[in-house]
């Protein structure tokens, strides 16, 4: 689970936040219903995904604000996934 | 990086221009007038190949790379003055046929491409509502699915070839709470129960290109024509607008270098105060814009084609080119008009035409405004 946050906390600030501190992407910071992650981002990290765990998110995943908002949630999905 | 074009494509590009200027200007002021579109140029342009240029031969395109493409585009802008029919042909292309290529299913491709490049389909885009133009996404029109189908209710707006279509890429979502991930993409053919040509819309420029509301009323699209997945539709949709970003304003390159060439003559052979108006600095810095403007102008639009024929992504240089060209195409033909003076603002003069037609540029596709936040979102602000 850890393994999976610190590769997303890595893959969003490489992507979509060049020169933001490490330790202000927490956990629980909201990325989508902020404003952080506008629609192209959000869909380019979540194809990532699905291409690096080999998962495939359906539309009521993805659209879930509980899953798909913060590095907590994504991770706790995606390792769902993986089981 | 060489953003030159090799022989064959400047062969596409140079036979455009004779086909343009040959096969497509008749009546054009007339027509212009009247709002009318006229469905054998679009066959013409089809049997010259322009509706298949991006589309493998085997749904019965060209297989052409972007780069062609622009090329031809460039070329038909600069031999035809009907700047509406291009318009509506990069709607088909980038909107309609290309979503249909990159995402559809192989039953989908087989059905649907070799018509649309054949000239006997029209394709159209409905994304955009009377309350979600820029904020796209916050569309309203709604589906849900029933057994085998999906059923859509809502409106689209601003719907360029509605009148004209036989199919539409259109979105709707499955739950406005799922933001983005709630849009789905569909192919709806114009006979679907439930479609309905709404009001035609009357437009300031670009009169040739047919425009109205498409209304969906309970209108019932079998399952097979989802396009892309389930609550991907913005994937399909951005992927469209980059397209078209990249492409539709190839045409007003031509445009552009048709203008500078008229009113580089006429300032030669135009006499006022004892000599040519040309030999008046003011007169001559404009030109000298026009010709700038052109020219930084060009390397932006074959950039992404460059980058585009590489398999790379060109989201931000899309936004860039279609930025800065539209806002060059605006100027310029401000610029040609007052260089003709009083003959530029009539419309016997055909500049004025120009002037409508630019404007537009600055609007579809998002608005200037719009792709100033994609680049800042693409710098990282």
């Amino acid at each position: 689970m850890s393994d999976i946050k610190e590769y997303l906390r890595d893959y969003i600030l490489q992507e979509f936040l060049p020169g933001e501190s490490r330790e202000n992407l927490t956990d629980d910071l909201p990325l989508r219903t902020s404003g952080i992650l506008n629609s192209i981002k959000l869909l380019q990290l979540i194809g990532h995904l699905e291409e690096k765990y080999k998962i495939a998110f359906d539309a009521h995943e993805a659209g879930n604000v509980a899953y798909f908002d913060t590095i907590d949630g994504m991770a706790n999905l995606v390792e769902q996934k993986i089981g | 990086m060489d953003f030159g074009l090799t022989p064959e494509q400047q062969e596409w590009q140079t036979a455009a221009i004779e086909f343009a200027r040959t096969s497509l200007n008749d009546d054009m002021i007339a027509r212009d007038h009247k709002g009318e579109f006229n469905r054998d140029f679009w066959v013409k342009c089809a049997e010259f190949g322009v509706q298949g240029l991006p589309v493998p031969e085997k749904y019965g395109g060209i297989g052409g790379n972007v780069t062609t493409a622009i090329a031809v585009m460039e070329g038909l802008g600069y031999g035809t003055k009907d700047a509406g029919l291009l318009f509506s042909i990069n709607a088909h292309l980038w909107t309609n046929s290309v979503p249909i290529l990159l995402y559809g299913t192989e039953e989908q491709k087989e059905k649907y491409l070799p018509g649309l490049c054949n000239g006997t389909l029209v394709g159209a885009n409905g994304a955009s509502e009377p309350e979600s133009g820029s904020d796209v996404f916050a569309m309203k029109t709604r589906v849900v699915k029933k057994g085998d189908k999906y059923i859509l209710n809502g409106t689209k707006m601003f719907v360029t070839n509605a009148q004209v279509s036989d199919l539409i890429v259109s979105y709707a979502t499955l739950d406005e709470k799922m933001g983005v991930l709630g849009i789905c993409g569909f192919i709806v053919e114009k006979d679907f129960p439930g479609v309905s040509i709404s009001k035609k819309i009357d437009k300031m420029g670009l009169r040739t290109s047919p425009m109205a509301e498409i209304v969906f009323d309970n209108c019932e699209v079998p399952a097979k024509n989802l396009l892309g997945r389930e609550g991907r539709g913005a994937e399909v949709f951005n992927c469209s607008m980059e397209w078209e970003r990249s492409c539709i304003l190839a045409s007003c390159l031509g445009t552009m270098r048709r203008q500078i060439e008229k009113c580089t003559e006429y300032a030669r052979m135009r006499k006022q105060f004892g000599k040519p108006i040309g030999k008046f600095q003011s007169v001559a810095n404009k030109l000298v814009d026009m010709k700038l403007r052109l020219e930084t102008a060009r390397p932006l639009v074959y950039k992404i084609g460059w980058l585009k024929d590489q398999g790379k992504s060109a989201v931000m240089e899309a936004a860039m080119a279609k930025l800065y060209l539209s806002e060059c195409f605006v100027k310029s033909s401000l610029d040609a008009i007052q260089v003709f003076g009083g003959y530029g603002y009539m419309t016997e003069c055909e500049l004025e035409r120009d002037l409508r037609d630019a404007v537009g540029s600055q609007l579809y596709s998002g608005t200037s405004e719009i792709q100033r936040n994609i680049i800042a979102s693409m710098m990282g602000l």
